[in-house]
């Protein structure tokens, strides 16, 4: 999170966002009298100094708590003891929470291609990137280093960016996307990266290669740090993609031993990895066992535009509760009416058609993330559409159309039933 | 004179269902209140007519404009300079991320006015638009109330046509007030300030209030050399104290120079300017002096007395909580009735009112948990109670729960301002009181947050909601120590 991700990426988003800002602004009477040039080693620099000064925070962290910071490799021995580079400590209770770390395939010239963590410590801008990977890091990236004014390409295995979101939100940060100059190359499958004798590379897929990349960048996934632990000489018991098998307490096949984290494989995400620490550390200390709560937790991806969501997509409302109500609103927002830039915003709730609940939220535009906190609140506590409704709206804003949807875009309901298993949904006009 | 013949030419009977009216509703006003009612009650099936005065950018007794104050000269406008403004800041922080900029880059107010001036042509356009597709008949000219059940409309050409409704609906709004200070005629208001012709190079702005402080910000971050006096220690009265302190701060962080306890005792044209004084016998000079002291409500002209119908003080219309005036078939919202003047709460007010008259559907306004900001620079958004209030009101302790910051982006462009977030619990019900927050982005922030309070959320729910991260945002569900505790029974002290 602080070293190569959550902060040093949204560092380089705002950094790359300005590009953005600078035509936006533009509209509002701002002139400049040269196009403005980014250095990219001032900004790498910079981001570097921050997460050193963030390290040495977290340094002073633990020691204010009292805890005992060793620097070396650990390595379990047994259900009570840890080898770090070669001395050993006992302990009641061992926590494993190493993480994860970038995931690239192994084909033909793979040794040419960046990681993410590479690519936030480049020697030098890309000219033309491809980056491999239609995920959150791909799609961030992909707005980070455009902003930046590369030449971006994404290249997906899907039709759409960012699988497992709302199909309309994958749909609207594509065509964001798209209208702020990124390619994006759909369903093809990466098979070799060939380095030519000028320095460039090619990607190789299975629909054809294309020349002249100055980087080529994998963001095809993240697997858990679980190699040469000594778990499964422990009996520590894993996943089939390495992750470690946790109960609903944090606890591993292995009583003494104990998973928090990225390393686990539940929900990635730094505030989830806080929230389960904290709740082992209510378990093991404070007598009080407490199950981290997977339920309405928020999400954002830093693409440009930004998503912000919490809940059910659409396709899952309609999986878990049959008859929902989903309202979108779709629209340009003030700033954009004068920039004259094409930026527009998405929203859209989905209510349970017999309870009323807010099932979710999706969001995609500027400062969709920071919308979309408060409402988590509202969603995990179970409100109704009815108490987002009598909600009074803050002038002039996005967040205000989120309170103020009136009529449902559609009303899904299961057809009257043949069998459980029969699930057709036809769209009733709306009201 | 000429008098619209009734319909049916029946005569008016006393207590007579069968009485025929031009209209069901007439409304006189057609900004965000109005608006809002004439279509909502023309949905429910009700014939509805709706007078407003002709469009400008800046209204008189006899200017105004569809829309209303929001669309043409206030929330709208507003946001749009304060855009404008914003980048400038933006400018100077794009360097620390790398950004080679010039030393000095243009910043051209005309080209800004021009496209305001457009956008709110534009949603006027829309605006009569939308009465048009409701079936809403829309009348431009003066309008004055002649009977309960009969409006006066002075039509451009000065020909006065009399309408007849069952209802009539006063949504006239307020204005811009100027003190009586010896020189007045040399200062503006927000209208002229909205529609300026040139930037000033100095002004000085006259009030404490959120105008007040929105233009310090917006004239600002244009460059220009800002005095802000008000009469009190700080800014924003009625506010969170604290978060006054922080707005205040702020401001003068930015370089708008700040005179507390200041009011203004003259104005005088010279060559160089208009010479200020003020009451601490300091000359000020400036190219524009704001006066941001307050708005009145829209009555003088509207003939209400003449048909009894009660006023405050002020010279707001006095309501009562289902928007009824003494006059059985009058009613009032908005500005006009000085409730809590806000655009959303102007709409709330208008579809009680159709629901409650046309939607056979009693619905009171509900003023409890109304989230707010002020547009200066970083914003401030509350809801719910501020301290004070929640210790004046709450039974048990009180709990307060702060978070004070420099966000992400300050630390790389070198900006040091903090952002300031604050929620205030009740110790006995652990529900939150209030919530609020001086920072970037606080009004999109408090949004969902009001959605949370207002259905009485607790602290131990709020805690429960994983944070989103990285973002300013989540400082709200992370608040774990208690800033202080403020035992039951405590006094206040009035700033």
């Amino acid at each position: 999170c602080v070293l190569r991700g959550c902060v040093p990426k949204k560092l380089l988003v705002y950094a790359s966002k300005y590009s953005h800002e600078f035509e936006e602004s533009c509209g509002f009477g701002w002139k400049y009298a040269a196009e403005p040039e980014h250095d990219w080693s001032t900004l790498i620099a910079n981001k570097n100094a921050e997460i050193q000064r963030l390290t040495g925070i977290y340094k002073s962290t633990l020691k204010n708590a009292g805890v005992e910071l060793i620097e070396g490799r650990g390595k379990i021995v047994d259900p009570h003891t840890v080898d770090v580079d070669g001395k050993l400590y006992s302990a009641k209770n061992i926590l494993i929470s190493v993480g994860g770390r970038p995931f690239i395939p192994d084909i033909p010239g793979s040794e040419y291609v960046v990681d993410s963590d590479a690519a936030l410590d480049l020697p030098s801008k890309p000219k033309k990137i491809a980056i491999v990977g239609g995920g959150y890091i791909a799609v961030e990236f992909a707005g980070i280093f455009n902003g930046l004014q590369s030449d971006v390409h994404v290249f997906i295995r899907q039709k759409k960016v960012l699988r497992g979101f709302d199909e309309e939100i994958r749909d609207f940060v594509g065509e964001q996307m798209l209208l702020r100059g990124i390619e994006i190359h759909t369903e093809q499958s990466p098979q070799a990266i060939i380095k030519s004798s000028d320095g460039s590379l090619s990607l190789k897929t299975n629909k054809g290669t294309i020349d002249g990349f100055s980087h080529i960048m994998f963001a095809t996934g993240r697997k858990p740090n679980t190699k040469n632990l000594g778990l499964e000489s422990v009996g520590v018991k894993l996943k089939e993609n390495g992750a470690i098998e946790v109960d609903e307490y944090s606890q591993t096949s292995v009583p003494s031993i104990w998973a928090v984290g990225d390393v686990t494989d539940r929900i990635n995400l730094t505030p989830v990895a806080l929230m389960e620490g904290g709740a082992l550390a209510k378990t093991l200390f404070a007598n009080k066992p407490t199950k981290p709560e997977y339920r309405a937790v928020p999400s954002a991806v830093f693409s440009q535009p930004p998503i912000g969501q919490v809940g059910l997509t659409e396709e899952q409302a309609i999986k878990e509760y049959g008859d929902v109500d989903v309202y979108t609103a779709n629209f340009r927002p003030l700033k954009a009416t004068l920039s004259g830039l094409p930026d527009r915003i998405f929203m859209k709730l989905i209510a349970c058609a017999k309870t009323d609940k807010v099932l979710g939220l999706h969001i995609c535009g500027e400062d969709s993330p920071e919308i979309i906190q408060g409402f988590a609140v509202a969603v995990k506590a179970g409100l109704t559409k009815a108490d987002f409704d009598a909600t009074v709206g803050i002038h002039p804003t996005a967040a205000e159309e989120l309170v103020t949807m009136r009529t449902p875009t559609r009303k899904l309901r299961r057809t009257p039933s043949e069998g459980k298993t029969d699930s057709e949904f036809k769209a009733a006009a709306g009201v | 004179m000429a008098r619209k013949m009734l319909i049916d030419g029946e005569l008016e009977k006393p207590n007579e269902e069968k009485t025929q009216y031009d209209f069901d509703l007439f409304v006189i006003g057609a900004g965000s209140g109005g608006v809002r009612a004439s279509r909502f009650s023309a949905q429910y099936g009700a014939k509805v007519g709706i007078c407003e005065l002709p469009f400008h950018p800046i209204s008189t007794e006899v200017i105004g404009g569809v829309g209303g104050t929001c669309v043409i000269r206030g929330c709208v406008p507003k946001k749009i300079l304060v855009y404008g403004a914003s980048f400038g800041s933006e400018l100077e922080d794009a360097r620390g991320y790398g950004w080679e900029l010039n030393e000095r880059i243009d910043f051209n107010w005309k080209k800004l006015l021009l496209k305001k001036t457009e956008e709110i042509v534009r949603l006027n356009g829309i605006y009569k638009r939308m009465l048009a597709n409701a079936g809403v008949k829309l009348f431009e000219g003066e309008g004055k109330v002649v009977g309960p059940n009969e409006v006066e409309v002075n039509q451009l050409d000065g020909t006065k046509i009399s309408y007849s409704a069952k209802h009539i609906l006063i949504a006239t709004g307020s204005r811009a007030q100027r003190p009586a200070i010896p020189g007045q005629e040399l200062a503006i208001t927000s209208d002229e300030a909205l529609s300026l012709e040139e930037l000033p190079k100095r002004a000085v702005i006259l009030g404490g209030g959120y105008i007040a402080v929105e233009f310090a910000s917006i004239w600002r971050g244009m460059g220009a050399s800002v005095d802000l006096c008000f009469r009190k220690e700080l800014p924003l009265r009625g506010f969170d104290d604290e978060m006054r302190a922080v707005v205040a701060r702020n401001l003068e962080g930015r370089g708008v120079n700040m005179h507390p306890r200041t009011t203004l005792t003259e104005l005088v044209k010279t060559e160089d300017g208009i010479k200020v004084r003020t009451d601490h016998g300091e000359e000020l000079l400036a190219d524009v002096v704001l006066f941001a002291t307050g708005r009145t409500p829209n009555t003088k002209r509207l003939n209400l007395e003449a048909v009894g119908i009660e006023l405050d003080k002020n010279g707001a219309v006095k309501v009562d909580e289902y928007s009824r005036t003494n006059i059985p078939s009058i009613w009032a919202i908005g500005d006009v009735t000085d409730r809590m003047n806000l655009t959303p709460v102007a709409l709330m007010e208008g579809t009680c009112f159709a629901k409650t008259v046309f939607g056979e559907q009693p619905s009171k306004p509900d003023y409890s948990h109304v989230p707010c900001a002020v547009f200066c620079i970083p914003p401030l958004s509350v809801v719910g109670l501020s301290e004070e209030q929640a210790i004046d009101q709450a039974n048990g302790d009180v709990l307060v729960f702060t978070s004070t910051f420099n966000p992400m982006k300050n630390t790389i462009s070198g900006r040091q301002e903090k952002t300031v977030m604050k929620l205030v619990v009740d110790g006995e019900t652990d529900k939150v009181l209030g919530a609020s927050m001086c920072g970037p982005d606080a009004a999109e922030i408090i949004q969902g947050i009001a959605v949370a309070l207002k259905c009485g959320a607790t602290k131990a729910q709020f805690d429960s909601t994983v944070g989103i991260h990285p973002s300013a945002a989540e400082e709200f569900v992370t608040m774990r120590s208690v800033s202080r505790r403020i035992a039951a029974g405590k006094p206040k002290n009035n700033l």
